[in-house]
């Protein structure tokens, strides 16, 4: 496995989903982890395992909503969307992750 | 929302787990469908998918893990599966549980006690809002001062005080029930009007005390107990309007109390109520007005004040009521002194209990060693569960490689101990119950029986479960960390069993070696408890207590004119003599030990006291026969002879320490003392004689001065209708009792009589020495037989592990005996251990008995090296049954075996 692909920083999976289903919609756990890797030009490797409990918590936080349907494949699968205390979630977990990054970027400069 | 997820799960915990199989499969699938189109082979594609997805069970429990009500899913699951696995080891759980069941069964019941005598509030009405009030000296404000009041002092606080918001007055008594002849006692109080209000008593039926029981020359009434109704008046409904004879005085009952009231007192069950305002009835038309007699107790609501506050707003009254109840008969310094008192008040939400004061500290004590007998046992559990655990380490490394969480293994390891514990904690209830009601019987005396309340409350259940989780945590949790430490490769690959072993030992022998420790110091305690006991019954009380039958009677309502009641004494005297059988009769004001006594400070020229108790003798009022019937050695002088009593110049007999004390010899016939009488002094005594010293109140107590008055003497008890009479005889209590009767009613069949043994009445001063050193030898022996147990345990599972390395020894030449001496020089590095860490563990603990001992010292050598040689000695027994078994090794089977 090549090493170069960090694993998401712990804490930040909840964002990375987050964000995902507030561009596109609804999508099934697989497509999630799809695009967060391709999204992120492949530098970015949700650990597959950690996705699940993941969206667990965030449904049961109400964040984002479960709905069992069916795919072009004809297999079925949990699809999730959004919710809108998801949404204020997310705005939240945007301005602190930039807040984080724009705090750490700082420090690579002039340290 | 989220709540409502939750809750919504716990209904369909199954759908959930199944929710997320699919949903990770259709992953597995998906991912598993891009690899093949990359170019897999559909076999690699999958193994690929998963190893890429990593544990799925890790996974879903983690994921249902999120869940907390999930988690009761899992506790079930994990219950199931331990009661199969302790099914399954029926041996190991039956010791188990059996060790659990008397460690948490011996807590629950001492704690039981503890809290029933100590903790508990009383069954009132906002018991925490109560202050018991005493008199104390300016001086020494911060101690506990006195709670006895007299009756002018209470009536001063109840009508001229508004710092508690409702008080009452409150004294124990025993009512005789009978009316002449066999008395039959019914425990009670006199109570003040406001007492029943107070406490907010429900009242069953007619009606309790109210203000109308506060007015002097009120009418005699009582208010009965929901049990006593019951038991003699044929039921609450029948008892109102019935009349009782209290101390031969008819009074009406006028109500029944609710049943769970047993009064103020732990330990005593008052059954009979009467008002305070009706004792002139019992004793005497100036009963109420006496400056001098303290018997009342006093106690009060106080809801917002600190019993500091309390106190100040009381004592800021106390120079106008102990001046309006200034006893004008005292000495100028007593009333100097009367008048500078002041008050205290302390909480009192548990009540007030004799009972309290005597066992609060042993059972703190006992609880201390039962403890420690429980933290043993939980050791030799534990030390089960780490051979037990080494022997499942290939099942644990199976489950850990087929993919379950550390946490979860020992989770499923606990759920056995917890499981285990609670077993263990419900058998122990039911030996606990059972075992609460030896000691409380234990505890009764005939005259004092220990009427305790000891149903379950919510404070004994959560001590028992919590003691039973604590003590699942202590065996279970290591076991199962070290259970769960293992890499399952290696596991899987190697037999296991000499790298646990060698683990296991590691631990094990420090626990043991803390085991006997732990036990040396239990076993030291019991032994320090029992040569206390021993010591006190063997102390030389002065007089020959085997034979001796004391037969107490009460004149008070045999003669109408007192000058009758000597004559009726001595008829009483001649006709108790005459019964065959009887070798001697003596007749006294008191018996030693029986808890009621006289005491006078001594006058005498030659003698200043230091202080005031150092001038204080002891006095009784006894016949010629006194001391041969007694069997007290007249040392010098005479004993008392008929017609003492009528001598212008009283005789007196005393002891040989008050003839040392006040007098400074041995000898001091013809000598004379006198007593205070107010300022002055009473006419003078003069000793005719000097008999050997005898125990007046107990058998601890150091030798004290008593001085002996004939019979009738002035300055004697006059009017004194309690009488004792002392019988030497070998016949039994059922001839003497009925034989007594007959001859005493015939004098008069108004005397009330009972009667005990004067042995008897010592036997219940040991109650609680008996109870301590019974207890503790119980539980030190207990301690002992577990711990070496744990010791057997361990070096038995040694010599099992080590048989290959024996099997070698022997066969390069190691004679039998170089294997034993190798086993015991084992179990000797162990032992030795434990005595070292265990004598200074009973070192430092002893202190906290040495209030309870007599006649040795806490840090007694003989008593400690004593309990070191029989640790030492059931050690060794321990050691060589597997020092055999080592010894009997076939080394070419040994050697076979691996």
């Amino acid at each position: 496995m090549p090493s170069s692909k960090s694993d998401v920083l712990q804490g930040t999976i909840d964002l990375l989903v987050l964000r995902t289903l507030d561009v596109r919609g609804t999508l099934h756990g697989y497509a999630i982890t799809q695009h967060i890797q391709r999204g992120s030009a492949d530098l970015l490797r949700v650990e597959e395992g950690s996705l699940y409990p993941a969206l667990h918590r965030m449904e049961q936080a109400g964040w984002i909503r479960g709905r069992w349907g069916t795919t072009e494949k004809n297999r079925q699968a949990r699809f999730y969307a959004i919710t809108a205390a998801g949404r204020r979630q997310l705005e939240q977990e945007q301005e602190s992750w930039v807040r984080l990054t724009d705090g750490v970027n700082r420090v690579l400069r002039f340290a | 929302m989220s709540w409502f997820h939750r809750l919504a799960n716990t209904f369909r915990p199954r759908s959930l787990s199944r929710d997320l199989d699919r949903e990770m499969a259709f992953h597995l699938a998906e991912r598993a469908d891009d690899l093949a189109a990359h170019g897999m082979s559909d076999d690699d594609a999958s193994l690929e998918a998963r190893r890429r997805f990593g544990n799925t069970t890790a996974v879903t429990e983690r994921t249902r893990d999120r869940d907390v009500v999930l988690w009761l899913e899992s506790l079930l699951a994990d219950t199931r599966y331990a009661a199969r696995t302790l099914i399954a080891n029926p041996g190991f759980t039956a010791v188990a549980v059996l060790s659990l069941a008397l460690g948490l069964g011996a807590n629950t019941a001492i704690f039981t006690l503890a809290n029933t005598v100590v903790l508990r509030s009383l069954p009132v009405r906002d018991p925490q809002q109560l202050v018991l009030v005493d008199i104390r000296d300016t001086k020494h404000t911060a101690d506990k001062g006195d709670p006895y009041f007299t009756n002018p002092i209470w009536e001063e606080i109840r009508d001229h005080t508004h710092v508690l918001s409702g008080s009452f007055a409150y004294a124990n008594r025993t009512f005789n029930l009978a009316s002449g002849g066999i008395v039959r006692h019914a425990t009670g109080a006199v109570v003040s009007g406001a007492f029943f209000n107070v406490l907010g008593v429900r009242v069953v039926a007619g009606r309790l005390f109210g203000p109308s029981e506060d007015v002097r020359g009120c009418s005699g009434v009582a208010v009965v107990s929901g049990g006593f109704a019951d038991r003699e008046l044929g039921g609450a409904a029948s008892a109102v309007g019935r009349t009782l004879s209290l101390e031969g005085h008819p009074v009406p009952v006028v109500g029944v109390a609710d049943p769970r009231f047993f009064g103020i007192e732990v330990g005593r069950k008052a059954d009979v109520f009467v008002p305070l305002c009706t004792v002139d009835l019992f004793d005497g038309p100036h009963a109420l007005d006496e400056r001098s007699r303290w018997y009342l107790e006093v106690m009060g609501r106080a809801p917002g004040l600190t019993p500091e506050m309390v106190s100040a707003r009381l004592s800021a009254a106390a120079p106008a009521i102990f001046q309006a109840t200034l006893p004008a008969d005292w000495s100028k310094a007593s009333q100097t002194h009367y008048l500078s008192q002041v008050f205290g008040a302390r909480p009192a939400a548990g009540g007030l209990s004799e009972l309290r004061n005597q066992y609060a500290h042993p059972l703190w004590l006992l609880m201390a060693a039962v403890g420690v007998v429980l933290m043993i046992a939980c050791v030799n559990i534990a030390n089960l569960l780490l051979a037990r655990g080494a022997a499942r380490q290939r099942e644990i490394a199976i489950r850990l490689s087929l993919g379950a969480g550390r946490s979860r293994v020992i989770r499923q390891l606990l759920s056995e101990s917890v499981l285990l514990a609670l077993i263990g904690a419900a058998l122990g209830a039911v030996f606990a119950h059972w075992a609460d009601r030896v000691i409380v019987a234990w505890i009764s005396t005939r005259h004092e029986p220990a009427l305790l309340d000891l149903s379950i409350d919510w404070r004994v259940l959560g001590f028992t479960i919590v003691a039973a989780l604590v003590t699942a945590g202590f065996f279970g949790l290591l076991p199962a960390w070290r259970a769960t430490r293992v890499d399952p490769q290696t596991m899987m690959k190697s037999g296991g069993r000499s790298i646990a072993g060698s683990r296991r030992q590691r631990i094990s022998r420090p626990l043991v070696a803390a085991q006997l420790a732990l036990s040396l110091a239990l076993v030291t305690g019991a032994g320090l408890l029992l040569t206390t006991f021993r010591n006190l019954d063997e102390v030389d009380p002065g007089f020959r207590r085997e034979g001796v039958y004391i037969v107490q009677t009460d004149f008070a309502h045999a003669a109408s004119d007192t000058a009758r009641q000597p004559i009726m004494e001595r008829e009483v005297l001649q006709r108790l003599a005459a019964i065959p059988g009887v070798r001697s009769v003596s007749q006294s004001a008191f018996t030693p030990m029986s808890g009621a006594g006289w005491n006078d400070f001594i006058l005498t020229p030659g003698y200043s006291a230091h202080d005031d108790k150092d001038s204080l003798s002891y006095f009784n009022e006894v016949g010629a026969t006194f001391f041969s019937t007694m069997g007290t050695p007249l040392l010098s002088g005479r004993a008392f002879r008929e017609g003492d009593g009528d001598i212008p110049t009283t005789p007196a007999i005393v002891t040989r320490t008050m003839a040392r004390h006040f007098f400074g010899v041995d000898n001091p016939i013809g000598r004379t003392f006198r007593t205070p009488v107010a300022d002055s002094a009473s006419a003078p005594y003069e000793i005719v004689g000097v008999v050997g010293d005898s125990k007046y109140n107990t058998l601890d107590e150091t030798t004290q001065p008593i001085v002996y008055l004939p019979l009738g003497a002035k300055g004697g008890i006059r009017g004194w209708t309690q009488w004792n009479y002392e019988l030497r005889s070998d016949l039994p209590m059922s001839t003497i009792l009925p034989a007594a009767r007959d001859a005493i009613v015939g004098v008069s069949p108004t005397i009330e009589l009972d009667a005990t043994t004067l042995s008897a009445q010592i036997h219940a001063t040991l109650a609680r020495p008996r109870l301590l050193a019974t207890l503790s030898g119980f539980f030190g022996a207990l301690a002992l037989v577990l711990a070496v147990v744990g010791l057997y345990g361990t070096l038995a599972y040694d010599v099992t592990r080590r048989r290959n390395e024996i099997g070698i020894r022997m066969a390069l030449g190691a004679a039998w005996r170089d294997v034993i001496r190798l086993v015991l020089g084992d179990a000797g590095r162990i032992v030795a251990a434990g005595i070292v860490v265990g004598a200074a563990l009973s070192l430092v603990g002893s202190r906290f008995v040495s209030s309870l001992l007599y006649g040795v010292a806490p840090q007694d050598v003989r008593t400690l090296v004593g309990a070191i040689l029989i640790l030492a000695c059931t050690a060794l027994i321990a050691t060589l049954l597997p020092a055999w078994r080592a010894a009997r090794t076939d080394p070419t089977e040994a050697l076979r075996e691996e």
